[in-house]
């Protein structure tokens, strides 16, 4: 057997073993098919080998970064939660997956993400107070961006204009699939049986996320805690296959510690954080010698042929 | 649709009846509308039809711009007008027609979640093929949306559009796609279809519903349309109860009115032959 696969994904919180919808996908399923991977839980995106999170770094095919592509690739592995699953089962993940796609995740983007109040105050905070020193002054503002321009795509145009009807319309939708979700689940342990399969990851990571989540302003939140079958599925989801994460999360901060050295001896990362303080620190002085006037910039002072000559100090008090 | 409008519906639409002279928008027919609009446009037209409500196809080069959501196609009842199948749906439900009623909740739940595999993965493939890949972005996508514009603005707006659309795709992560790897996301649709339906006439049993209209618009034009290769139509071609059930489909709902100018849409694409 070659080395284990290594998964990259965001730490967890508020007792969920991730606080990403797609980190959260690709543990609950390795869990639900027992794939043994070797599960780093980071904070800085830009230390996963793909620049963004998840990422499933293998032997054969280099690193994986898609939800689907690393669930695929686990199938493949023989890490398959849906053996025994008919091709009309199949068909349904197909099906549900979709409806989750266009329905619940973009009212969970704007939850997270838009909704001023709880970016504000639950998730902007969360972030910046998890990623590193100077990432997390940029970082959270650009994931901001990146999941607006993400909504803006996906709901078309309109939406700009006017966007209180635009958030009614999402949650609409989004009730709507919570609803359906519940309605199919009905008494059933998982959606087929008793047994978890891959529909089961990607349906429990985008519930888990909404009932765990101390959001400030949570319209979404609260219709699904009213339907009892999909909030008891979480937390027997949560008990059964997370219990041991849920323990270590209690005593996070000592594991932690203990990790941090563990990843300062990477050494391409540490090359990386060098050269990133460095250039941070350049940056600063240049920009404060130049603002404050020590340089300047002169531009095509008469007669001189040069057209930009960086006067120092001493000349300036020529002028 | 708006969710004034939506109020709007269900207070005022259920009062009056369907009139006379509802009318369907689409762009031209025969030399500008695309796969996806194509698609969408039958969709509605088998959804409408299924529900027995008549309605006229008029073809307007500026459909797009028209549509209330900038999405064609678009219905004008009265004094509203819907995009789109969804709120079509919705806002004909609200005049007390409805497809779906006869369905009990887990099928309603599978209902929704197969139409929104049609819109994820088929309606997504063919704007990949239209827009993203180059072969057909230049042989058809353009000359075709920018047929009925004048010289500065046809490149314009194919270019505004195509950008519009390949953000669209890095958004939803199928920028980095292969088009190898989009005819396989197609075939995968299609097989969840053809497991779902099985040997039923359509896919809850005896009664066509909304998913069967909008199943039948996406393949029904894959199957009759010309692009630049086979492969796509090839890829639906393989699932011999898919074709059967768009035949059905067409057999029951659009031959015996193909006569009335009202379903003129359906006349240009070919028939029978292709089917086969």
């Amino acid at each position: 057997m070659a080395a284990p696969m290594e998964l990259f994904c965001w730490k967890g919180d508020w007792g969920l073993p991730s606080v990403d919808v797609d980190c959260l996908a690709v543990l609950t399923y390795a869990r639900f098919s027992g794939a043994p991977l070797k599960v780093h839980k980071i904070t800085n995106p830009w230390k996963s080998p793909s620049g963004s999170l998840p990422a499933l770094r293998t032997e054969e095919n280099g690193v994986i970064s898609q939800t689907h592509q690393i669930i695929t690739h686990l199938r493949k592995q023989k890490y398959n939660a849906d053996y025994d699953l008919s091709a009309r089962q199949g068909a349904d993940t197909l099906a549900f997956v979709s409806l989750l796609e266009e329905k619940l995740l973009p009212a969970l983007i704007h939850t997270f993400w838009i909704d001023a109040k709880n970016y504000v105050e639950h998730t902007r905070k969360w972030y910046a107070e998890s990623i590193p020193f100077p990432l997390n002054f940029f970082l959270p503002n650009r994931m901001h961006r990146q999941h607006m321009e993400r909504l803006r795509l996906i709901r078309g145009d309109a939406w700009i204009e006017d966007e209180g009807e635009l958030e009614k319309e999402l949650y609409r939708d989004a009730q709507e699939c919570l609803s359906l979700l519940s309605q199919r689940l009905g008494s059933q342990k998982f959606f087929f049986g008793d047994s978890p399969a891959s529909l089961d990851a990607y349906i429990f990571s985008h519930l888990a996320l909404l009932l765990k989540a101390n959001l400030p302003s949570s319209k979404l939140q609260q219709h699904l805690k009213s339907l009892d079958n999909l909030c008891n599925y979480c937390v027997s989801i949560l008990s059964m296959y997370f219990t041991w994460d849920m323990a270590a999360s209690q005593s996070t901060s000592p594991r932690r510690a203990q990790a941090e050295p563990q990843d300062g001896d990477e050494e391409p990362h540490k090359r990386r954080n060098q050269i990133l303080s460095v250039a941070v620190g350049l940056i600063a002085m240049i920009g404060y010698a130049l603002l404050s006037g020590i340089v300047s910039i002169q531009r095509g002072s008469a007669g001189n042929a040069v057209t930009g000559r960086v006067v120092i100090g001493e000349e300036d008090e020529e002028d | 649709m708006s969710l004034v409008a939506d109020a709007f519906v269900s207070q005022i639409a259920a009062a009056e009846a369907w009139p006379e002279n509802a009318a369907l928008y689409q762009p031209l027919k025969g030399e500008q509308i695309l796969l996806s609009d194509n698609a969408s446009s039958l969709a509605v037209q088998a959804f409408l039809k299924m529900c027995n409500l008549p309605c006229q196809v008029i073809c307007r080069a500026n459909a797009e711009y028209m549509s209330p959501s900038g999405k064609v196609p678009f219905i004008h009842v009265g004094n509203q007008v819907v995009s789109e199948l969804g709120p079509v749906v919705q806002f004909i439900k609200a005049k007390g027609h409805s497809l779906s009623d006869g369905l009990d909740e887990v099928q309603k739940a599978e209902m929704k979640a197969y139409m929104e595999l049609v819109n994820n993965m088929l309606l997504t493939a063919e704007l990949y093929i239209q827009w993203c890949d180059e072969a057909t972005l230049e042989e058809i996508t353009e000359p075709r949306y920018s047929s009925p514009f004048p010289w500065p603005l046809n490149y314009i707006l194919v270019y505004q559009k195509r950008w519009e659309i390949q953000r669209k795709m890095k958004a939803i992560g199928w920028a980095n796609k292969s088009l190898d790897q989009v005819f396989e996301d197609v075939d995968q649709c299609c097989q969840a279809l053809s497991q779902r339906l099985g040997a039923q006439p359509y896919f809850f049993s005896k009664q066509p519903t909304e998913l069967d209209a909008l199943v039948f618009g996406h393949l029904f034009t894959i199957l009759t349309t010309q692009l630049t290769n086979d492969e796509l139509r090839e890829k639906v071609k393989k699932y011999k109860n898919l074709i059967d059930f768009c035949r059905r489909i067409e057999h029951n709902y659009f031959e015996d009115h193909a006569k009335d100018t009202s379903a003129g849409g359906m006349q240009r694409l070919p028939k029978g032959p292709s089917l086969h």
